[in-house]
């Protein structure tokens, strides 16, 4: 009996011409944005490998040099892209794609996309998430608004009423027949998309299971976008009532909701400006150890405890380099102040966050959003978790250039390491968080997603208590 | 037929609760968005008038010690920090080049969100590392703001096709349009009179929304009431063109459900899709730069003058700068070297950053032609110039820095060759930066590209009225 | 009043209406009898330049209604089979509106006035015409008539869907109409009301006015026996 609702279902969404033209439009679109952004993502990618090399030959072939001075020429180290993000950008458009590491400053990432391009590209982008996320709701819109209304203005539930079909086998007849184009188009979409990543070698990590949950959380959320179509569609009274209300949910949940959360996360927990932050930090700097001033108040400090440590009355009788020994607790020390004014930011962020699951009430795509980028490793944290490996990775440097210092030479001296020294220090790496960490961290979207779902298909079953 | 039309459309809509509706509606959101908007300005400016009095606080601290040196008086501040050295004042002591809010500013965010307004040109480091880029969350740039703009290019459009979408067929499947075609009128001027009418509505209806948010936000009419007329003239060329859309498709297509799914779908490819397409072909057309590759260049050329300026300064000096002082004389001969060396990097790297700005600029200006291709594009650049979010205005901006940057280094480096300190009558000729707003497109200009959409739109729709009436597909 | 010479339709291959000749003077109710698709309201929207003939020519008031579209509305009065008015509008405001587009100016106690000659009762007046039944929007139908003081009423299945005593009081109307002189053309299927309200009758097949006479040149019998002999040469 359900394979006759569906049968008959689909049989008049393909003879419906709006469709015919919609999908094949949609389809265009997304062979074009999946082109589009394979061939960005293979650009970028082969720029990042050459520039990280570039950067490794001239970091090794500084010469002989002191190394604070090595510490000052610094590393950029680059965001590699990954190889999910060729379905969901998320916010790389957003984030800096490389970091300057040298002695003393964190540095933010920089250059970002968005900075170069202009205001034009705040519209969207042909990317595969847009089309994912936006435009296949709307097939779903299109498909289903009528679902319902169709049979009553055209007489023709009355008839299927009386051939006592039980409400719950229509709903399941028209749910699932509503799906179909839905499914066939994002199955198509993940299958040339897994084409392709398997093709590509040596970039990345790339795993499969990532890309199944991917392909998992846009379902549930066409599932649940079907719920609410149908829901509207068994409730109104019109087809077009229905359609209007579908549209009006696809502007409140795709579009204005996720402003709105934005500009309440932005008011009630707002970022410093850059200026106000980069001040705070100085300021904290200017009351610490400065490694290269030996008259500072928490240098003199720290002079007479490492006297008293060692038991001797100069600093010319350690058996180190003491101004390398300072400089890098300095840069601890520093470290520290920065570490702890990013972990504000982060913070709020947190905050900021809590303000999004609040209105995922009113949209389903907002958890769905950022469950996404984040399995695709491009949500913020991963961002944030690569400026914090780079950070890391700064930290570890200056200990290996003032070690060396420390090591090598004594206090007072003109030194100069030798030309191989710097090939000595490891290379960055950056691993992206694992997929079981990222589930973890996603737990309460994943609940926010399920309840949408288990709520919308709850109540599209309880009305169709009428059908 | 004009009046009973007005009057009888009027009657009905009331009626129907659309107008109360609407105005409700248009109202609500409007003034979040603006009340969003406002709040974001008034950051700006709180942020500006904490950044200055600290400067002037500063500043006053500078003048006193000045006067005192200048005096022979004793003073309580280390010898390798006293303003008397120029470069001390060049560093420490930064004017603050900001971007201000025009009074339009709280319509539209703009690229606002993605730069800085302040920034505080000094005299040691390059002007390639400036950072323009504000701290924001990245997710709150992807989902972006809900100002003013995003009501009248996004929303407004839909409110027009949820209010009109079936204005012809509706009568059509109603089944009126046949006693309506059979009074002695022409069916085309009844139905444009009222798509005329609703026009007239929505506008009047939103410009008096607009002008009570204007007024809730406290804009001052009296000096701005040309660029609030801009902002009218453009807003009312919008609804018009959404609305000769809606006529266009009534007549073309002729049935509520699918009229419906059309305007949607014109919505989508108008808003999206366009704007998409355009930002990607002008990546075909002038691919922007990779700045990853840049950065490597500069890396290249970086290390190469290293060497070069290790024979007029030693390195750690380079990197230090502000510990070349340390008893009371100034060093002048360190200083002119210093900036030797600063020339020195300055001038190799220019060509190469030159070569990408131009790159960035043509595909800005490539873009800026293209615009014209949708009336959403056009509102959205429009409504970013009136503001000064553009684009154009932040790429101006760090420009100007950059200039002000030179003038700035300029103003010092006179003093360092003639080995004269710097003195307290010379703080008032101190360079100060000014944002000069840049050259934008004329907003009647731009609203006579979205009539002429309109127009076109009108004739096509009238051209099809007559094949169809021809045809008797109209009525029937 | 109303005058066709050879009005031809075609769509493509298909003939809808061939070489119709008719003439309807003033006080004459014509009826129009046939199947569904023999071309009778091909021939009412051809009359009202809905569509446009492929050959021939069709006269209202001797005005020619390709040419002069517009002119011949203002004389004629048109009631398709389900008349739909605005329904939040009132049957006063309704007349209003549609008089008043086409350039009439009259006066509430006029409106009603016309109302009350359509027989629509008084309590009605002023009630929104979502709550009227298909009799009570007829009778609006017909007071515009009145208004516009219409030389010509095309009229399409007026009283199909009808209750007996609505239909009745509809042919009644009819008749009064008539009297004023006002020529009318009526599309239908009941050869009962045809007969009882029509001065003359023509039946329709696939195009073509195969019969035309006076209604009392013909017995109900007969008229029922002829049409059912018409629509049988189809089988053939």
């Amino acid at each position: 009996m359900i394979f006759q609702i569906i049968k008959k279902e689909v049989q008049e969404i393909l003879r419906d011409g709006r469709f015919k033209i919609s999908f094949f439009i949609v389809l265009f679109l997304l062979v074009a944005s999946v082109f589009i952004t394979s061939k960005q993502y293979s650009s970028i990618n082969e720029q990042y490998d050459s520039a990280e090399k570039n950067e490794r030959t001239v970091w090794e072939s500084q010469g002989a040099k002191n190394p604070h001075s090595a510490a000052h020429f610094g590393n950029y180290v680059f965001k590699p892209k990954l190889p999910l993000s060729l379905l969901d950008q998320g916010v790389d458009k957003y984030t800096g794609i490389s970091i300057f590491l040298e002695a003393h400053n964190r540095n933010q990432a920089q250059y970002s996309t968005a900075t170069d391009q202009t205001a034009l590209s705040r519209f969207g982008e042909l990317t595969p998430d847009f089309i994912l996320f936006f435009i296949i709701p709307l097939i779903i819109i299109l498909v289903g608004y009528n679902s319902f209304t169709k049979e009553i203005e055209g007489r023709t539930f009355y008839i299927i009423k009386s051939q006592g079909v039980d409400g719950w086998k229509l709903v399941i007849g028209k749910w699932i027949a509503a799906l179909i184009p839905t499914l066939i188009i994002t199955t198509l979409l993940f299958l040339i998309a897994g084409i392709i990543l398997s093709n590509i070698k040596g970039f990345g990590v790339f795993s499969w299971s990532s890309f199944g949950i991917l392909y998992l959380i846009y379902l549930i959320y066409y599932f649940i976008f079907t719920n609410v179509i149908l829901l509207i569609s068994s409730i109104s009274k019109k087809s077009g009532i229905a359609l209007v209300s579908s549209l009006t949910f696809w502007v409140l949940a795709c579009f204005i909701a996720p402003k709105i959360a934005s500009n309440i996360a932005d008011s009630k927990y707002p970022y410093p400006t850059q200026q106000e932050f980069s001040e705070n930090i100085a300021k904290e700097k200017s009351e610490g150890l400065d490694g290269h001033n030996p008259w500072n108040q928490k240098s003199k400090e720290l002079e007479e405890k490492v006297l008293k440590e060692h038991n001797v009355n100069s600093v010319n009788d350690l058996p180190f380099n003491y101004s390398a020994y300072r400089m890098q607790k300095s840069e601890e020390y520093q470290a520290e102040i920065y570490a702890k004014h990013y972990k504000k930011l982060k913070n709020q962020f947190k905050k900021q966050s809590s303000i999004y699951k609040t209105l995922a009430v009113i949209s389903p795509f907002l958890p769905a959003r950022f469950l996404s980028m984040s399995i695709a490793n491009t949500d913020y944290q991963s961002h944030i978790n690569f400026s914090d490996a780079a950070e890391d990775y700064r930290i570890k440097t200056q200990a290996f250039l003032n070690g060396n210092t420390e090591k090598n030479s004594k206090i007072g001296e003109r030194y100069v390491a030798s030309a191989d020294t710097w090939k000595d220090l490891p290379r960055f790496e950056y691993t992206p968080a694992s997929l079981s960490e990222k589930l973890n961290e996603n737990t309460s979207n994943f609940v926010i997603l399920f309840l949408w779902f288990s709520v919308t298909g709850g109540l599209l079953f309880l009305t169709n208590k009428n059908y | 037929m004009f009046l009973y039309n007005f009057k009888y459309e009027l009657k009905s809509l009331l009626r129907s609760k659309w107008l109360f509706l609407l105005s409700t509606i248009l109202l609500i959101v409007m003034l979040f968005a603006g009340y969003n908007g406002k709040q974001k300005v008034n950051k700006r400016i709180e942020d500006f008038s904490k950044i200055t009095a600290q400067t002037e606080e500063r500043d006053a601290v500078m003048l006193h010690v000045l006067d005192s040196l200048e005096k022979g008086l004793e003073v309580n501040m280390s010898n390798n920090l006293l303003p008397n050295n120029p470069m001390n004042v060049g560093y420490r002591y930064p004017k603050v080049a900001a971007l201000q809010p025009k009074p339009l500013t709280f319509i539209s965010v703009g690229q606002s969100d993605l730069f800085t307004h302040t920034v505080q040109p000094k005299i040691y480091g390059d002007n390639f590392s400036y950072n323009y880029s504000e701290l924001s969350s990245p997710v709150q740039l992807l989902f972006g703001s809900f100002d003013i703009a995003f009501v009248i290019i996004y929303i407004l459009p839909l409110i027009i096709i949820a209010f009109s979408y079936n204005i012809l067929s509706k009568e059509k499947e109603y089944g009126s349009i046949k006693l309506l075609a059979s009074q002695p009128i022409s069916i085309y001027s009844w139905l444009l009179q009222k798509v005329t009418f609703r026009f007239f509505w929505l506008t009047l209806i939103t410009s008096v929304v607009l002008l009570i948010t204007f007024i809730i936000n406290g804009f001052d009419f009296g000096d701005n009431m040309g660029a609030f007329l801009s902002l009218i003239m453009i807003t009312t060329a919008y609804i018009l063109f959404w609305f000769a859309i809606v006529l266009a498709i009534n007549i073309f297509i002729g049935n509520s459900a699918k009229n419906a799914v059309s305007l949607l779908g014109i919505w989508v490819f108008v808003i999206l899709i366009i704007p998409a397409t355009v930002s990607q072909l002008a990546n075909l057309a002038y691919p922007i730069p990779s700045r990853t590759k840049m950065l490597a260049e500069v890396r290249n050329v970086k290390k190469e003058i290293a060497e070069k300026q290790d024979k007029i300064l030693d390195n750690y000096l380079r990197d230090h700068p502000e510990y070349a002082s340390t008893g009371k004389e100034i060093n002048y001969s360190f200083w002119h070297r210093y900036i030797a060396s600063q020339n020195l990097a300055e001038a190799e790297l220019k060509p190469l950053l030159a070569s990408y700005t131009e790159q960035i600029e043509n595909q800005q200006s490539w873009i800026e032609n293209w615009q014209y291709i949708s009336p959403a594009v056009i509102v959205q650049q429009s409504f970013n110039n009136l503001a000064g979010t553009s684009s154009a205005h932040y790429q101006e901006y760090k420009k100007q820095v950059v200039a002000f940057s030179v003038k700035w280094k300029d103003f010092f480096t006179p003093l360092l060759y003639k080995s004269q300190p710097f003195r307290k009558k010379m703080y008032k000729n101190l360079p100060m930066f000014e944002y000069q707003q840049p050259k934008i497109a004329s907003m009647t200009f731009n609203a006579f590209i979205i009539l002429f959409f309109s127009a076109l739109i009108l004739t096509f729709s009238w051209l099809f009225f007559n094949k169809k009436s021809e045809k008797g597909t109209l009525i029937n | 009043m109303i005058k066709t010479t050879n009005l031809t339709k075609k769509y493509g291959d298909f003939i809808a209406l061939k070489n119709l000749n008719l003439e309807i003077k003033q006080g004459e109710i014509f009826c129009l009898l046939g199947a569904n698709g023999a071309g009778k309201s091909t021939t009412i929207n051809l009359l009202l330049n809905f569509i446009a003939p492929t050959s021939g020519q069709a006269f209202i008031n001797d005005t020619d209604v390709v040419k002069n579209a517009k002119k011949t509305k203002s004389f004629l009065t048109y009631i398709p089979e389900n008349l739909m008015l605005y329904p939040t509008l009132s049957a006063v405001e309704n007349l209003d509106y549609f008089l008043g587009i086409g350039g009439g100016k009259f006066y509430k106690p006029e409106l009603e006035a016309f109302l009350e000659e359509a027989g629509l009762q008084k309590e009605a007046h002023h009630k929104r015409i979502q709550f009227f039944s298909k009799g009570m929007r007829q009778k609006v139908g017909i007071a515009l008539a009145i208004a516009k003081d219409a030389k010509v009423l095309l009229l399409d299945e007026p009283t199909s869907g009808l209750d007996p005593k609505s239909s009745n009081e509809f042919g009644e109307l009819l008749k009064k109409m008539r009297k004023n002189n006002v020529a009318i053309l009526m599309a239908t299927h009941d050869i009962f009301r045809a007969k009882e309200i029509g001065t003359h009758i023509g039946i329709m097949k696939q195009g073509e006015l195969k019969h035309s006479f006076a209604t009392d040149q013909i017995s109900l019998q007969d008229l029922e026996k002829l049409y059912l002999e018409t629509m049988n040469l189809n089988e053939v």
